[in-house]
């Protein structure tokens, strides 16, 4: 694959005095439409098919494994004394960092008005819920009881006569990824809904149209409703960005509330929430790379877009490399015994191959990014960001497998080893991911039209006069 | 005006102008307004502040993504929006702190690590997410519901040019509801604007053409979705003689046990299980038996085999086995004094406490003629520890701990628990003993029987081998030696320096203590000779008040 850019695609050049266009070409706004319109109008393609097959394959493997699983009972994971977490709650913590990305984009780029992310952010909250979808299904079938799941619910209920426990980070956690999934769920469906109603009145088929009429609400594009929907837009997003922050740092109490050696530091709230965004990233462009080839995106998601998103990769995989010696600082510093062991046993104990693994793909393959070259060439990127997928997951599976299965009791150590159903468990979540992206891109506004419109028009008017 | 007529006889010229009033009159369709097409934001704005200044209110801009500066050109004023959103902030701030309170503080208060029942901090972060939950349903709802959405008939969506609003093109709408609407001026003021098309938006009949099977799914689905809620229902208010059904039986009722209870999970019905033939347990492998039991085993195998053979088999459980095929055979040769005397050598027999009971109730007096087993032992005469400061500070503090409360501190047989037990159980208590005897010192018990006799007990004494550590138990030995010692050493075994400064010291004290004795005496005379002096001065007062 070559390295070419077809002429007038090169945004990526700073030009003194002026901006970088963010859409490409002599883009007029039906353009934007007939775009981002087709992916969905044509006929599905064959690449399209098959992935969707495998994922949906995948997808039902994962639903008889949660079968098999809460007819026989939590045994069948490797959980066993004393790791008890396992797989699940690693899988857990790693799907919803997937998601951070998705409302970074959509809220606090948008607070800092970043335009840029106009063309990404539509794809980038799909995927944020997909991922809350997928993150979502392991604490839920990790309590033992599934079908008592809704025992974490506040209700009143009678067979219990009791409510839960709100001084435990568990029950934050409950109500902060619910919160969380909500409310990306509102934001992203209140920012389809103009674009839906574009299908609506594009659709030439009666049920289509009825389908997305019903779905777009009966929007008309009024000017009043327009400033409302900005104003609740505008809301949503400030709501979101502290949200986003709160998640990862009520997920990272889950642990460090904990006196567990290795969990129990101050450090992790920030620590988690750079990985989450790291990661959430590098997803963000294993999917958008692909995909932007496929559905014939390339002007709308130009290489500048590619290119902003790899340095924040950079950055945040930075800070990520600070909080993993800073740990190794604290733990020597703080000369408590059982840290000090905790992270020496990290680095040289039995599980020294997941911390290397860690450290080669978190730390040092984001570096690569200082390199205008490599953070504007598009496969280059999807391998960086496959490492950094890995990598995430290798820390996830570091911080809750390497404590639990060496902490205060050297007689209860063991070495964990997942069963078959953790590899599929694993790799159905996948499934369930790309089943659900994959369907849609196909029925949904992969891109925000009438944001990118809007963008378009800023340019027309920086280029015309600067009237407003 | 010239472009809009064009435009018309251009579309098919189907709907002129009078050809729509008529319509309107005829078919009773109602005009809501008049809307022009623009194919440029800027065309667009022009025509909005053109329109504005001609002083018309109820007008309304259709584009296809936020115009900024619109709001300005049409007059639109802010939205409310922010407040309904600071408002269900607040709810859920109260809702979710109300909750807690009254969940984790009121009405089910229970104590967790250590946490306050009304613990503010840790409120926190549901608050936190109540509140933005709360805040951005009201955001969300609170825009919608401003909005007038959803509403799918529109009478904008008549016009099929419409369309395109969501695409390319925009929209400037004048609605027949304003003031000064006059259908001919507004088509000429839109008109002389730059636009290519204007029209009279009438009523929207569309809602009449939703196909019927789409009720009949709706409905469908509706009535289903109600029949598991109206199942729970019915079970939450009526009654039945059937026993709950479980889902997961072993689940709710879960066949975990106690110790000493019978379990049918295993073919010989007991909870507890025995350890796997021929394993030893982590910790039980005890391989130094003279260590173990005090005795010195070579010896005791040359005068008795068979009670050496015990010893080791109930030491070693590794040879259980071989221990149960022995002990059938030779059953019948083992005497009952033999059995009653292994209890008192072996660490886990319980069979030692019954073996003291004869001696419990004549301590002193022999209680045979016969030579007793604890006598014809071969004991270990010596501490098989290297005796050093530390082993001595060990036993000190074993024999502070274990033993004291009956012996005393100095072994003297007058602990807290005797000086108690006298007071209340004066009868029947034997008192300990004092391990200052002759009769205990090493000549004549050795430190093995010593060793055995803190491992298994004797008389009321109960047995420490489960408590005390074997290492411990042998320094408690060496610390016993030591108090024997300490309470019957002449000042002559001391090295000259010592004995001057312990002589000295020992005046020095006896005086401190004859003086505070004195001191003392004299301190309880002064008292009752002031409080007779009171009591009569008290008495005097009464008299005299009496008399007064």
């Amino acid at each position: 694959m070559s390295l070419a850019i077809p002429n007038g695609l090169d945004n990526t050049v700073e030009q003194p005095g002026e901006r970088a266009p963010l859409v490409l070409g002599d883009t007029t706004y039906h353009d934007i439409t007939e775009a981002v319109c087709q992916v969905a109008e044509r006929k599905p393609s064959t690449s399209w098919v098959i992935g969707f097959l495998i994922s949906f394959a995948l997808l039902q493997w994962l639903g008889i494994c949660i079968l098999y699983l809460i007819y026989t009972g939590v045994g069948v994971w490797g959980n066993r004394s004393p790791v008890f977490w396992g797989w699940p709650i690693v899988n857990f913590v790693f799907w919803v960092g997937i998601g951070h990305a998705g409302t970074l984009i959509s809220a606090i780029l948008f607070l800092f008005r970043q335009e840029w992310r106009t063309s990404i952010n539509r794809a980038a909250e799909a995927m944020t819920i997909f991922a809350v979808v997928c993150a979502g299904t392991f604490p839920g079938i990790h309590v033992g009881r599934a079908w008592l799941a809704f025992w974490l619910a506040p209700y009143p209920s009678l067979n219990l006569w009791m409510w839960p426990q709100f001084r435990s980070p568990l029950l934050w956690d409950v109500f902060a990824v619910s919160t969380y999934g909500t409310v990306s769920l509102l934001f992203w469906y209140m920012g389809m809904v103009p674009d839906l109603a574009t299908f609506r009145d594009r659709s030439t088929n009666k049920w289509r149209r009825m389908a997305y009429g019903m779905l777009s609400l009966g929007w008309s594009g009024s000017s009043r409703h327009w400033m409302r929907y900005e104003k609740a837009y505008a809301l949503l997003a400030a709501f979101a960005a502290p949200l986003v922050l709160s998640v990862h740092t009520i997920v990272s109490f889950d642990f460090a509330v904990s006196q567990v050696p290795g969990w129990h530091t101050t450090i992790f709230p920030p620590y988690f929430v750079a990985g989450a965004i790291f990661s959430g990233f590098a997803m963000v462009l294993t999917l958008m790379i692909p995909a932007r080839k496929m559905l014939g995106l390339e002007k709308l998601i130009t290489i500048r877009h590619l290119d902003n998103m790899c340095k924040i990769i950079l950055a945040t995989g930075s800070i990520v490399g600070l909080a993993y010696g800073t740990e190794f600082f604290i733990a020597w510093y703080g000369q408590v015994q059982e840290e000090k062991f905790a992270f020496t046993n990290r680095a040289f104990g039995p599980y020294w191959w997941a911390y290397w693994t860690m450290v080669t793909c978190n730390v040092i393959s984001p570096q690569l990014f200082w390199f205008k070259k490599l953070r504007t060439t598009p496969w280059m990127i999807v391998s960086v960001c496959i490492f950094v997928n890995i990598g995430m997951w290798f820390e996830r599976f570091v911080i809750v497998v390497t404590s639990l299965s060496r902490d205060y009791l050297p007689s209860a150590w063991a070495y964990f080893s997942p069963t078959w159903v953790d590899w599929s468990m694993l790799i159905g979540s996948f499934g369930l991911f790309f089943t659900l992206f994959l369907l849609f891109c196909r029925l949904m506004p992969v891109i925000n039209m009438a944001e990118t419109k809007a963008t378009l028009a800023k340019q027309y008017h920086v280029s015309n006069d600067g009237d407003h | 005006m010239l472009r809009v007529s064009q435009e018309q006889e251009t579309t098919g010229g189907s709907q002129t102008f009078y050809n729509c009033e008529l319509m309107s009159e005829n078919n009773e369709k109602k005009v809501h307004g008049v809307v022009a097409e623009y194919t440029s934001v800027d065309t667009l704005l022009a025509a909005c502040r053109r329109v504005r200044d001609a002083g018309y209110e109820k007008t309304d801009a259709f584009t296809p993504f936020p115009v900024h500066g619109i709001d300005k050109a049409l007059g639109i004023k802010p939205t409310v929006l922010p407040w309904i959103v600071l408002g269900a902030g607040v709810t859920g701030t109260a809702t979710a702190l109300v909750m807690q309170v009254w969940m984790n503080a009121y009405d089910y208060p229970y104590i967790i690590s250590g946490k306050p029942f009304l613990s503010l901090p840790a409120f926190m972060p549901v608050a936190f997410e109540l509140t933005v939950l709360f805040a951005s349903f009201g955001a969300f709802f609170g825009m919608w519901a401003l909005n007038g959405l959803p509403r799918f008939s529109n009478p904008v969506f008549t016009d099929p040019r419409f369309d395109r609003v969501t695409d390319d093109r925009f929209f400037l709408y004048i609605d027949s509801k304003d003031g000064q609407f006059d259908r001919g001026g507004v088509e000429k003021l839109l008109g002389d604007t730059e636009t290519d098309y204007v029209q009279t938006v009438v009523d929207d009949d569309s809602s009449d053409k939703v196909p019927k099977p789409f009720f009949m799914i709706w409905g469908l689905v509706a009535a289903l979705s109600v029949i598991p809620l109206l199942i729970v229902l019915k079970m939450r208010v009526s009654h039945s003689s059937q026993p709950r059904f479980h889902v997961f039986y072993d689940m709710d009722f879960s066949p975990s046990k106690d110790a000493q209870q019978y379990s049918t999970l295993f073919r010989d019905g007991r909870a507890m299980r025995p350890d796997v033939p021929g394993t030893v347990a982590r910790g039980e492998m005890q391989a130094d038996l003279d260590f173990m039991t005090g005795i010195d085993m070579n010896a005791l195998s040359v005068i008795d085999r068979p009670r050496a053979d015990r010893l080791v088999r109930s030491f070693n459980p590794l040879y259980q086995a071989e221990a149960e095929s022995a002990q059938e055979s030779k059953s019948q040769d083992v005497t009952q004094a033999e059995k009653a005397d292994e209890g008192s050598d072996s660490d886990g027999d319980k069979s030692g406490a019954d073996a003291d009971k004869g001696d419990s109730d004549k301590p002193d007096a022999e209680a045979d003629a016969k030579p007793s087993v604890m006598d014809t032992t071969p004991w270990l005469s010596s501490n098989p520890l290297v005796l050093d400061e530390k082993v001595l500070a060990n036993g000190r503090k074993n024999f502070g701990i274990y033993c004291s409360v009956c012996h005393g501190m100095n072994g003297s047989g007058n602990g807290l628990v005797n000086v108690r037990a006298q007071k209340i159980l004066a009868q029947s208590w034997i008192p300990p003993s004092s391990l200052h005897q002759e009769t205990l010192y090493a000549d004549k018990y050795p430190d093995g029987k010593l060793f055995s006799t803190i491992s298994n007990g004797i008389r009321k004494m109960p047995g420490y081998s489960g408590q005390i550590k074997t290492r411990d138990r042998w320094a408690i030995v060496a610390y016993v030696r030591a108090l024997q010692l300490s309470q019957n050493a002449s000042i002559d075994q001391i090295s000259e320096a010592q004995r001057e400064t312990i002589l000295s010291e020992q005046s020095e004290i006896q005086k401190a203590l004859k003086e505070k004795a004195d001191a003392d005496a004299k301190a309880a005379q002064e008292k009752e000779e002031k409080e007779e002096k009171e009591e009569k001065e008290e008495k005097e007062e009464k008299e005299a008040k009496d008399s007064a």
